[in-house]
């Protein structure tokens, strides 16, 4: 499968012109033009590397799986949080460094950097609005779902721990 | 030729923009991004994806946290440490991928087909596990259904018509019906060895229970003489309408009844119930008493939610709770739809129905993008993966670490919140 040709960097006629590299060091023209690289044709430090990616993607996984042990001592919304910390640490890791992110030249913030004041507009504005419109429902919904009453009273006690926000105050009907 | 070499030894004619020999202007060819164009491609389908993704997790979001109820992780069989195996299965996966596009770029193509191979093996031991889980909710009852899943939300007479409802399904079809027949039959047999004066609704249920082989042994008498036929059909009427009058009673008792008791003798010698299959079935039968209870003035606790979580609990107890006593000892408690797979009773699961949704929704389409991605390992495993295949290994390594991203946010919100 033959990629397309890597941009060849000639002296340039005006500075502007020149394509920038991340981290200084150019795929120029006269290595082998047949890989297919966004400029990062040195090995980063290999295998010592992934190991410590893998070791540290190791350690945040049982980290995350300690929250379900018996000796996890915090509450429902501290232990939420820790997990999605948790995950989204393990997720840079594997953009970062299993994907080559680190080593992409500016583009990868063009990318980025938008989405993520998107992603975070759009969380801001949803919230308030769908995620928390849940506490109100319709009286068909109400009649045919469960409720905290029908949980199974030998377990109720365990099971009302676990159990929802909206489900501490009553629902209104719409 | 490198590509620059080629572009500057052509001649003036071939470089677009210039003014054919006039000047000196010499336009240059930049691409727009310094990465090559599959590499672009399967970044602009990676955003895609995340979309895609997103959606999902978000409807998960909103049903989860919208529900008043949802089930804990032992109430629908979920294991929380298979899970974080398949978490690790996955971040090895991730590891060997990015050996092997190392070492394509090395040249090294034998090492880098081991390293591939062992990603292949890994996505496939991620499957399996997700099948055995599968299969687990399955036999759990949990698993789609016309016209309503097997899995009821509320302890009422919804859940209990459910269940008679299934009985019957289960007494029409031939080979789950004969089973449930045989059981009957044992109990019923120890149960009522004689129809005594006056018949209490049980006992008309019990009998209901060998009906068939009641109405075999009707048809025989029929055949006897004329006037057999006509009392053979009035007393199966009656029988029905649990109406017995003394004189069908007193055919009942003493030349029916006698017969299905000598015709459940030679059944029982034919077939061996264990012990714990009568245990079971005793279970079945309390079951049953309770989904039949008629609700009355004079019987208001029928089918009340107490009742139903009995009969639920029968049915289907829900695994031990994690740190529990049960769970430490290990022992998994048996109920109807374990030890009778032909059973499958509905199951009691209050906030299931959308637990089960959101589950195989994000699970599922989480493993078609595996199943993808083992096809991809599939048709570049034939090939000689040197140097020229390290794009392309390069980009399969991107779109497989981003399976591996969905996997590391799918597994704290599906198992552990």
């Amino acid at each position: 499968m033959s990629d397309s040709k890597h941009a060849p960097v000639v002296k340039p006629l005006t500075g502007a012109a020149a394509v920038d590299h991340g981290h200084g060091h150019d795929g120029h023209y006269d290595h082998d033009d047949t890989l297919a690289h966004g400029g990062d044709d040195h090995s980063h430090g290999g295998l010592g590397k992934y190991v410590a990616v893998f070791i540290a993607l190791c350690v945040l996984t049982a980290m995350s799986f300690a929250t379900f042990s018996d000796f996890w001592p915090f509450g429902k919304h501290v232990t939420w949080a820790f997990m999605m910390a948790v995950s989204c640490t393990k997720a840079m890791l594997v953009i970062l460094f299993f994907m080559h992110v680190m080593y992409e030249a500016n583009w990868k913030y063009v990318l980025t950097i938008p989405a993520g004041m998107m992603s975070i507009f759009l969380i801001l504005m949803l919230v308030p609005d769908v995620g928390l419109r849940n506490r109100w429902a319709a009286d068909e919904r109400v009649n045919s779902m469960a409720s905290e009453r029908d949980l199974n009273p030998k377990q109720s006690k365990h099971s009302a721990a676990h159990s929802t926000p909206a489900a501490a105050t009553t629902v209104p009907h719409k | 030729m490198s590509a620059a070499e080629s572009i500057l030894a052509h001649d003036d004619k071939h470089i677009p923009g210039h003014d054919h020999g006039a000047g000196h202007v010499k336009l240059q060819y930049h691409a727009g991004l310094p990465l090559s164009n599959p590499k672009l491609i399967v970044w602009l389908f990676l955003s895609t994806e995340i979309m895609f993704f997103a959606a999902l997790i978000g409807v998960y979001i909103v049903i989860r946290f919208g529900a008043l109820v949802w089930p804990m992780p032992h109430d629908v069989h979920l294991s929380e440490p298979i899970g974080a195996f398949n978490t690790f299965v996955l971040i090895c996966s991730s590891v060997t991928i990015v050996l092997s596009y190392e070492a394509a770029k090395a040249n090294k193509a034998s090492l880098a087909k081991i390293w591939m191979v062992l990603t292949f093996i890994l996505g496939c031991v991620f499957l399996g596990v997700k099948a055995y889980e599968y299969k687990a909710k399955f036999a759990h009852g949990i698993y789609p259904w016309t016209p309503h899943s097997p899995i009821y939300e509320k302890p009422d007479y919804n859940y209990a018509q459910a269940i008679r409802f299934r009985l019957d399904a289960i007494r029409q079809d031939p080979t789950s019906g004969q089973k449930l027949l045989d059981l009957s039959a044992v109990s019923v047999s120890e149960r009522l060895p004689s129809i005594p004066e006056q018949l209490t609704p049980e006992q008309y249920t019990l009998i209901n229970q060998v009906l068939p082989i009641v109405t075999a042994e009707l048809k025989k008498y029929e055949a006897t003489s004329k006037e057999a036929q006509a009392q053979a059909t009035e007393l199966s009427t009656n029988l029905t309408a649990q109406n017995l009058n003394p004189a069908n009673l007193e055919l009942f008792r003493k030349t029916i009844w006698p017969n299905v008791l000598k015709e459940i003798e030679v059944k029982k010698s034919q077939t061996t119930f264990s012990k714990e299959d009568l245990e079971q079935f005793a279970h079945l039968e309390r079951v049953i008493a309770i989904a039949n209870a008629p609700v009355t003035v004079a019987n208001p606790e029928a089918q009340n939610p107490a009742q139903m979580w009995e009969a639920a609990e029968l049915i289907m107890p829900a695994a031990p709770v994690h740190g529990s006593p049960e769970a430490k000892s290990g022992e998994h408690k048996t109920g109807l739809n374990d030890h009778f797979s032909w059973l499958k009773l509905p199951v009691l699961i209050p906030g299931g129905n959308m637990w089960a949704s959101t589950y195989f929704l994000l699970t599922g389409f989480h493993a078609i993008h595996v199943i993808v991605g083992l096809i991809i390992f599939a048709i570049l495993l034939p090939k000689t993966l040197d140097r020229r295949k390290a794009g392309f290994i390069e980009n399969t390594g991107l779109y497989w670490h981003f399976v591996d991203l969905v996997w590391i946010f799918l597994f704290p919100l599906l198992y552990l919140f």
